[in-house]
């Protein structure tokens, strides 16, 4: 089978001032195939997965060199409309940030500012994008009540599907678990496996076990460096490189 | 990993040295103890059987914990998972000198029907093999095993010769078929055990390298080409 390439890193440079986060990062990313990012704190991870959808944007002094190619034209080029890549590129962050507005209104948010008008519409998009964020046996009958009111792990599903409802292509997820207990962590980890079958992921994780449970590909980033990229499998039975193999069997430093 | 893993993790690594050097130790006792008509060896063999299946359950154990407790991945968990291999095989190689041992018993006060030379110099290609199985544990190095399939070849056909030299004495006189049915067991006992080191190589080999390799892969092809011997059973332990 051949896999299809999503998105292509390459030659990826990226400086906060003179802090050079990122090094000459070269990685295909495939489609509808989640990869892992891990690697100790500070490597650039974050750093990494926010260039995916151009968030570093608004950081000031940071610096990109090199090319994130995306349906054949390069996120950093020269007339890309950003509102679009984050459109198609969404993001879910480690804390989960749902607006203080009812459930029905967080996952409506997203078409009604691209347009989407009536009642019809916008409850086929919500009810969809509850359903595919394994939400919904949970919420149905209370669209009305604040997200506020939701657990951790409903708010952290609830901006999953906030995320769904705007249909983007790729899903970039930035430790979507890690505030979360086990119960809600697995039935993210279960979403995120059923999300591939019509997204991208890209998901970011200091939990190796998740990484190894969740992911067809996994980086190991170290100083800013990709040291090896390969398939999941290989990375955890057998990676190339000493240094991986010391971080991921934690024998690190 | 923490001290408290490398610690649990190194003695694992001991506790299956130990019951290789246990079960190894049998077999080669128990052979000496046939060939000796040496009944103090033999009970003394079939005296360390529930060691052995102690150590078995030993190992499972602390593998099973160390898998649960820590997670661990590549080369460690590689070698976890060949030492619940090991265990396994080694068990049935301690399990083998029991039974011939065994054998020892059953044959008490019967002189052999020949010096005995081919089941001995049989024993001794497999504790070696044995023994260069567990160096290559030990040590994370496979070059001792390397030759693995060529002396199994050489194993299943002392095996053969035996079966045959046997075959002519009982026809000869039926007297010995008693001896001879026991000396054919403990040939096809050892040929076993030579099948086992051939499989501790091959968990070995992907303990050290994370690759998987065959090594007696020609198996069946042999023992048919061989036509006439009765063939066995892969499947059987
Ligand atoms: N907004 C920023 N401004 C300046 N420097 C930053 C900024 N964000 C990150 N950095 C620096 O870039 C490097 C990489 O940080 P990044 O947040 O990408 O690491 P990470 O791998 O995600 O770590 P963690 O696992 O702790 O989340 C660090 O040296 C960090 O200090
Ligand atoms: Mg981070």
């Amino acid at each position: 089978m051949v896999k299809k390439i999503a998105l292509s890193v390459k030659n990826l440079n990226l400086w906060y001032g003179s802090n050079h986060a990122l090094i000459d990062i070269d990685m295909d990313v495939y489609e509808k195939k989640v990869t892992a990012l891990i690697g100790p704190s500070g490597c650039g991870k974050s750093t990494l997965i926010r260039c995916f959808n151009r968030m570093n944007d608004v950081v000031d002094n940071c610096k990109v060199k090199g090319a994130i190619n995306w349906k054949d034209k390069n996120i950093y080029g020269k007339g890309v409309d950003v509102i679009e890549v984050r459109k198609q590129i969404g993001m879910i962050f480690q804390k989960p940030n749902p607006f203080p507005k009812s459930i029905y209104d967080n996952v409506a948010y997203g078409p009604r500012l691209q347009g989407v008008r009536g009642k019809k519409k916008l409850d086929a998009i919500v009810h969809k994008s509850i359903k595919d964020a394994a939400l919904w046996d949970e919420v149905h009958d209370r669209f009305s009540d604040s997200a506020m009111s939701l657990s951790g792990g409903q708010q952290q599903r609830l901006c999953i599907a906030r995320t769904l409802a705007i249909e983007p292509e790729i899903i970039l997820m930035d430790e979507p678990t890690s505030a979360l207990d086990p119960i809600s962590t697995s039935k993210i980890e279960d979403l995120v496996f059923e999300l591939k079958k019509k997204y991208t992921v890209i998901i970011v994780t200091h939990n190796m076990q998740q990484a190894a449970r969740v992911s067809d590909h996994t980086g190991f980033m170290y100083l800013g460096e990709m040291i090896e990229y390969d398939r999941t499998q290989k990375i955890f039975e057998r990676p190339k490189k000493r240094l991986t193999e010391k971080y991921i069997s934690g024998r690190f430093g | 990993m923490g001290e408290r893993f490398e610690q649990e993790f190194e003695e694992l690594k001991t506790m299956v040295l130990d019951m290789g050097k246990l079960s190894t130790e049998m077999l080669d006792k128990s052979v000496r103890s046939l060939k000796n008509n040496d009944m103090e060896l033999a009970d003394w063999v079939i005296s360390k059987k529930g060691e052995i299946a102690r150590m078995d359950d030993d190992i499972e154990t602390r593998a099973l914990r160390l898998l649960t407790l820590y997670q661990p991945v590549a080369t460690d968990m590689r070698t976890i998972a060949c030492c619940l291999k090991l265990n396994t095989y080694l068990a049935r190689v301690g399990r083998y000198g029991k039974d011939i041992a065994c054998v020892t018993k059953a044959l008490k006060g019967k002189k052999h029907v020949s010096k005995l030379v081919s089941l001995p110099y049989m024993a001794k290609l497999v504790t070696d093999m044995l023994n260069d199985a567990l160096y290559s544990f030990e040590h994370f190095d496979v070059s001792k095993m390397e030759d693995f399939s060529e002396r199994d070849d050489d194993v299943d056909h002392l095996r053969w010769s035996i079966f045959r030299e046997c075959l002519s004495y009982m026809m000869e006189e039926p007297k010995y078929i008693k001896q001879c049915a026991n000396y054919i067991m403990v040939a096809r006992y050892l040929e076993r055990c030579g099948d086992n080191a051939c499989k501790m190589n091959e968990k070995i080999h992907y303990m050290v390298t994370g690759v998987r390799v065959e090594v007696d892969k020609d198996y069946t092809a042999e023992c048919c080409e061989d036509g006439g011997e009765p063939c066995q059973n892969k499947q059987e332990q």
